[in-house]
């Protein structure tokens, strides 16, 4: 029998939490036995051709779709979405060996979604407070407005009003 | 005048996909107009015909009257569906379309002209005789005007644009320190929706009930109404849930607002589907705002409750025939709609365009979704937000309330970040369910609407999260040992291989 991986699984919705440690055993043919909080639970999974995922957990019968993004993973049951952050102990190990390189300070303000950008309201070397808008966005018919995360300096403005962006484009730096 | 035998939709998305419905049912041949961006997209391919109309900004291909009629010209249609939006409410595309010998489905150009500019429509309404909200008489020249009048009539006011509505272009200003921001991006946004950027003002009237009577006009003068929709629910000045009957009009309201509608519709000749919205104070006295010159997105609330399939009588007007019915209809049980759009609600409802990666639409008895999207579509981000109208009917409101619920427990749209979760919190407001809200219920409530985790749900959600990440470095460590024995052993880290397949490792 296979032995029980330990899984840290975070609530991403709720912030500065501990990540829950779930123990997951295989025990074949789709069923797992699982120890969470010192309670154990049988799970018996079957994924569905086109994605879904039918959990019957202690009895209790659950249709799970998963739309996973890198390590986190978004969680449909019960008509609650939940994003979860889920690692392995060899992730976690991986994770620590890269923290170092975790830059402090630099704040990048990114396009939310595709879009046009329709005016910016600030230049280089403008000192911002958090929450100031520093630009619009369009997207569908409506203009956003986006926010400086934190207080500081603008020290690069990469985009220019009347450009089209990609989701995740860098538009400008605040330190 | 002669019966149509093939109608073209100058329209996308569920509107587009809702008229063809009707057509097909009725034996008309549909034909479809589609950008580039939406080659693949639902309403293309459910139509007998399609042509392309330009690239994906609206203002190049949906907009373009030109464009438009050559595929009516191309496909031989005899009649053309504008749909909500767009072109549905511009008189110059009537009139071409009339020159072009092609039957438009909707009211005369004269009727948008008296209505469809919103200052004018105020003025012809006064003459009419019906009551207004207070506001300007002619869209601003300039800046210092707008500050001129908010200073005289007293902050708070709506800035609005004077070419449309639809919660476009329109600003609520609290103090004179906005007005200037709020007049730049009213402006911007009025040109963008309705390529005019005029503006005018109103007084705000303190949380007010927004409640809207669909009327319907036919070419011998017969102008009836079918009751009211209740679309107080708004964020953004946009409607996110409408229902009918209003849980706040009394029969005798009702017949006291629809007579005032009727009214404002003959005023200007009305023929075809409209809607007069209201604005209703606490003290229950009601405002005309706005007449809406064409089929409302929210229409299916009163399909529901009257029985009657409004684009099959906008056609049936449209060919010169008689209203099917000449006098009002007592609603029948209770409808609402909830409009599902792609946005998050914890972001200030930030559109959230992106793929589709999965949908599975609720269904059962009395449940109604109206859509254009489909599993792996693309939701482009050149047009409104807007993925799907979810409509239901029960005998009472209550049960109305308890069965939307269960419909949304029952919608599955994976891929992209929806309002799902945020009108499932709307049917559980205790403001909503007792039938009180008015217009500054969404706005006010916003932090309890977002709505907290289920604890059971999470507990459950997370176990599925965990065994999830096992079944995958399961089926990876899989691949490993069958990758080994194909080649005897690999130069490339077992690991490696595996982080890969993980990354691989999606919905098939």
């Amino acid at each position: 029998m296979a032995r029980a991986t330990k899984y840290h699984v975070k609530n991403l919705a709720t912030k500065d939490a501990e990540a829950t440690v779930i123990e997951v055993e295989a025990l074949g043919e789709g069923r797992y036995a699982i120890t969470l909080d010192g309670h154990r639970s049988e799970l018996e999974s079957l994924t569905l051709p086109h994605g879904t995922v039918s959990m019957i957990i202690d009895g209790q019968s659950h249709s799970v779709e998963f739309d996973e993004k890198g390590d986190e993973v978004d969680v449909l049951l019960n008509g609650q979405y939940t994003r979860f952050d889920v690692a392995d102990e060899r992730k976690l190990r991986l994770r620590a060996a890269s923290a170092g390189f975790v830059v402090e300070g630099r704040q990048v303000v990114t396009a939310p979604m595709p879009g046009k950008i329709v005016k910016i309201f600030v230049k280089v070397g403008d000192e911002v407070t958090e929450g100031q808008a520093v630009a619009v966005v369009e997207a569908m018919k409506m203009e956003n407005e986006l926010k400086s995360p934190k207080a500081g300096k603008v020290t690069e403005i990469i985009t220019r009003e009347g450009a089209t962006v990609e989701n995740g484009a860098p538009l400008l730096v605040v330190e | 005048m002669a019966r149509i035998k093939k109608v073209l939709v100058a329209n996308r998305g569920e509107i587009a996909i809702r008229v063809m419905r009707t057509c097909k049912e009725l034996g008309l041949a549909t034909v479809a107009v589609y950008s580039e961006a939406d080659r693949s997209a639902l309403h293309t391919r459910f139509a007998d015909e399609a042509y392309c109309v330009g690239p994906a900004a609206s203002r190049e291909s949906y907009l373009v009257i030109d464009n438009i009629l050559e595929a009516a010209k191309k496909s031989g249609a005899d009649a053309i569906h504008p749909g909500y939006g767009f072109l549905s409410e511009n008189p110059k595309f009537v009139r071409a379309c009339e020159k072009a010998g092609i039957t438009f489905i909707g009211p005369p150009a004269s009727a948008m002209d008296a209505m469809g500019e919103k200052t004018m429509a105020r003025r012809n309404m006064i003459k009419a005789g019906v009551p207004v909200v207070p506001g300007t008489e002619a869209p601003f020249d300039n800046f210092e005007q707008a500050r001129a009048f908010a200073g005289k009539i007293g902050f708070p006011v709506m800035l609005k644009a004077a070419g449309g509505g639809g919660g476009k272009g329109m600003r609520r200003v609290d103090r004179m320190e906005d007005l200037d921001s709020a007049w730049r991006t009213a402006k911007s946004e009025a040109m963008s929706a309705f390529g005019n950027d005029a503006v005018y003002m109103e007084k705000f009237l303190d949380q007010p009930h927004h409640i809207e009577i669909q009327v319907f006009g036919d070419m011998h003068g017969n102008v009836i109404h079918l009751n009211e929709r209740e679309c107080s629910a708004q964020r953004r000045n946009q409607k996110v849930v409408e229902e009918t009957p209003s849980p706040i009009l009394t029969p005798a309201m009702r017949a006291a607002m629809g007579e005032v509608a009727v009214k404002a519709a003959k005023a200007v000749n009305y023929v075809g589907a409209g809607t007069i919205e209201f604005l209703v104070d606490a003290h229950r006295n009601f405002y005309f705002l706005e007449m809406n010159t064409r089929l409302q997105v929210e229409h299916p609330v009163t399909e529901w409750v009257t029985g009657v399939d409004l684009v099959a009588w906008q056609i049936h007007v449209a060919q010169g025939g008689v209203l099917p019915l000449l006098e009002p209809i007592e609603p029948r049980g209770h409808s609402i709609e909830v409009r599902v759009y792609a946005e998050d609600p914890a972001t200030n409802f930030m559109p959230s365009p992106g793929t589709i990666k999965y949908v599975r639409v609720p269904a059962g008895p009395n449940i109604r979704d109206d859509s254009g999207v489909f599993t792996g579509y693309r939701v482009p981000n050149f047009y409104d937000p807007m993925i799907s109208k979810l409509s239901v009917w029960a005998p009472t409101r209550m049960e109305a309330i308890l069965k939307m619920r269960r419909a949304l427990d029952e919608y599955v749209l994976m891929g992209i970040t929806t309002n799902l979760r945020y009108l499932r919190q709307i049917m559980l407001h205790p403001e909503f369910v007792k039938g009180e809200y008015d217009t500054g219920f969404l706005p006010r409530e916003h932090q309890k609407l977002l709505g907290s985790e289920d604890p059971a749900v999470t507990r459950a959600s997370m176990i599925a999260a965990a065994v999830r990440a096992h079944q995958i470095t399961e089926k990876a460590q899989a691949h490993i040992a069958q990758a080994q024995q194909r080649s005897g052993g690999s130069s490339l880290s077992p690991w490696r291989t595996a982080d890969r397949r993980q990354g691989s490792w999606k919905r098939g």
